[in-house]
């Protein structure tokens, strides 16, 4: 079943980059959510330039956990929020290869329809990771971007893109079958629609959680976006979390993350495998 | 000795959301080695009872053995065994031929040199060595159609659907692609079971068809047999001037009908062949010119008439269909 789910997954990433109109506007997108909402929701500017420099990183440390800048607050919120969209709507390539027969093309083919299912699931993966990849780059180089503490080394770098990974694993399994089970663009898009946005705003990404009333606060504390934020975020901000006591909070989010993929993967086989069912 | 059939259906019925019977109780079977023909108009059943027999729709009821599997219950045995070439253009335009062919190949576990070496035999095969390191965005339709029967090829199948093989296509690139499947049939033994509107596609190709409208088979057997079934050739005898000889030609052996407009008779007989001799010699002896002499073989489209009561010709595409056209078309520019 791995070959078959490497093979397919290699023929939508050949794909995918052999055509740069599907590379360059996803990488325009994180330049420009970074740099959009690094500006228009940056809590710094409500406080007036006569308070002075100390009032404005005042506001950063106190509600937004020390971050230097706000988009070093940010940019892990940016990335979930990359790789929200990139899942959502990677299912695309999926409804088009079962509107222009492709999809026929593999269930007549002896291969296990596990590696049709996770094929998709990783080929969206694969190409959100990139970009989430990129956007942390573009993070680091704009200016006022990304400010990274001394502590912040190779281990925490990979703890944050685990949690990034396993987001996105998670999401990948429940978008890939959703596309499996839509029959039109139009639909899938229209459930996706539904779908993105509130898991978005009902997050951390771009706000901090503790300033939320109670009823959304319930729902982002139990968003998976809100805890790969967390989690990422943790890292990115404050560097080393054995330094500075957010071990069990990282390593709870972590576990959350993972439970979150089991559970969506499961769940997302069960429904694929119903889709790819004989008509 | 008897050849054994390798395709077999018995009162195949497929019926959509429990309302529309796309196909209604059917019953043939395909032998080992032949080209057999599903024929007849957009939205008769023709790719619903191939999607039956790929195993990718379910049988409402009756039953259907490919290669010996039942297609229902071991659906992997039978996906191991079929090679399939679907109506749709599907080859990735992104990939350049060699890469589809190969792609196909891993999802059948054909693998390195025999992979290699087989796609390269057929690129050649579909004469295509020239063009496998391009990509299919820059083939014409012509070109991604016969992509397509290579890589419907590529792990030997035992036997090969084609759905509208030469849907779309002029009329040098459809006879290319039946020289092609007739290569494969004479010279590897491939079974081949297609379905096709194209009525002389049917007729020059098949070994047996079976006409289908409105989810039934109306009639199967040869072309000729089915071709024989509405009463043989038409031979048309023109005469300069004389007698009547309706009763003369009548009376000859194999002639089954004969219709006088003027001097000329139209006479229906099972071959023209047979029967021309003695039409002519009689002629002759009786002192008579003739002055014209034509014949005409009948064609699957009378048999459709016939059994049908219509056209195929007049049928129009259903609205999926259309649809599909249209995506075909598009790639095809």
């Amino acid at each position: 079943m791995l070959d078959e789910t490497l093979a397919l997954t290699n023929r939508a990433l050949k794909k995918w980059v052999r055509n740069p109109f599907t590379i360059i506007p996803g990488l325009a997108t994180s330049a420009f959510y970074l740099a959009l909402f690094g500006n228009s929701f940056n809590p710094t500017n409500l406080v007036p330039a006569s308070a002075g420099a100390a009032a404005k990183s005042a506001i950063l440390s106190t509600t937004f956990g020390g971050a230097l800048t706000y988009i070093t607050y940010l940019t892990a919120g940016v990335i979930c929020l990359i790789i929200v969209f990139n899942m959502s709507f990677g299912g695309i390539d999926i409804v088009l290869d079962r509107q222009l027969g492709y999809f026929n093309t593999l269930l007549t083919s002896p291969i296990p329809r596990a590696a049709i299912y996770f094929s998709g699931v990783f080929q969206n993966l694969a190409k959100a990771m990139l970009l989430a990849v990129l956007t942390f780059v573009i993070a680091l180089i704009i200016p006022d971007g990304l400010k990274l503490t001394a502590s912040f080394g190779i281990l925490e770098l990979l703890g944050a893109f685990a949690a990034f990974t396993l987001l996105g694993l998670g999401l990948s399994c429940v978008f890939t079958s959703l596309a499996l089970l839509a029959r039109s663009i139009d639909s899938l898009i229209a459930v996706v629609n539904f779908i993105n946005l509130p898991l978005i705003f009902m997050s951390s990404s771009l706000f901090p959680s503790s300033s939320f009333p109670g009823w959304l606060l319930a729902i982002s504390n139990v968003n998976p976006i809100s805890k790969a934020d967390e989690a990422a975020r943790i890292l990115i901000v404050n560097g080393n979390p054995a330094s500075n006591g957010m071990m069990g909070t990282f390593v709870g989010d972590m576990l959350y993350l993972v439970g979150f993929v089991v559970v969506m993967a499961v769940l997302g086989y069960w429904a694929a495998a119903r889709a790819m069912r004989p008509e | 000795m008897s050849k054994t059939n390798i395709i077999e259906a018995e009162n195949l019925t497929k019926v959509y959301k429990g309302k529309v019977k796309a196909v209604d109780s059917i019953s043939f079977s395909v032998e080992e080695g032949e080209i057999f023909g599903f024929l007849g108009p957009n939205g008769a059943g023709k790719t619903t009872t191939i999607k039956m027999l790929n195993t990718i729709a379910s049988i409402t009821s009756g039953k259907a053995t490919v290669a010996g599997q039942d297609v229902t219950k071991h659906p992997a045995k039978v996906r191991d065994v079929i090679g399939v070439v679907p109506q749709e253009l599907t080859a990735d335009d992104e990939l350049n031929g060699m890469e589809n062919i190969l792609l196909s190949a891993r999802l059948h576990h054909v693998r390195g040199d025999d992979a290699r070496k087989r796609a390269s035999d057929l690129l050649k095969l579909v004469d295509l060595d020239g063009a496998a390191g391009r990509r299919v965005k820059t083939y014409s339709g012509g070109m991604r159609r016969r992509l397509q029967l290579a890589i419907g090829l590529i792990h030997t199948p035992k036997i090969l659907f084609l759905d509208e093989p030469t849907l779309g296509l002029d009329i040098q690139t459809r006879t290319k692609m039946w020289e092609y499947m007739s290569k494969l049939n004479k010279e590897q033994g491939l079974t081949i079971f297609m379905t096709t509107h194209y009525l002389e596609e049917a007729d020059g190709l098949c070994n047996r068809v079976a006409i289908i409208d409105h989810g039934v088979i109306k009639v199967s057997g040869s072309p000729s047999q089915l071709k024989e079934r509405v009463g043989g050739d038409v031979l048309t005898i023109e005469l300069t001037t004389g007698p009547d000889i309706t009763d003369f030609l009548r009376s000859i052996p194999d002639v089954h009908d004969v219709v006088r407009t003027d001097q000329s008779y139209r006479i229906k007989l099972p071959k023209t062949e047979k029967a021309l001799p003695a039409i002519v010699e009689g002629v002759t002896k009786k002192g008579l010119e003739i002055k014209e002499i034509a014949f005409t073989k009948p064609t699957l489209d009378e048999v459709f008439l016939e059994v049908t009561g219509k056209s195929m010709r007049d049928e129009d595409a259903g609205e999926s269909e259309s649809y599909i056209q249209n995506i075909i078309t598009e790639r095809m520019q």
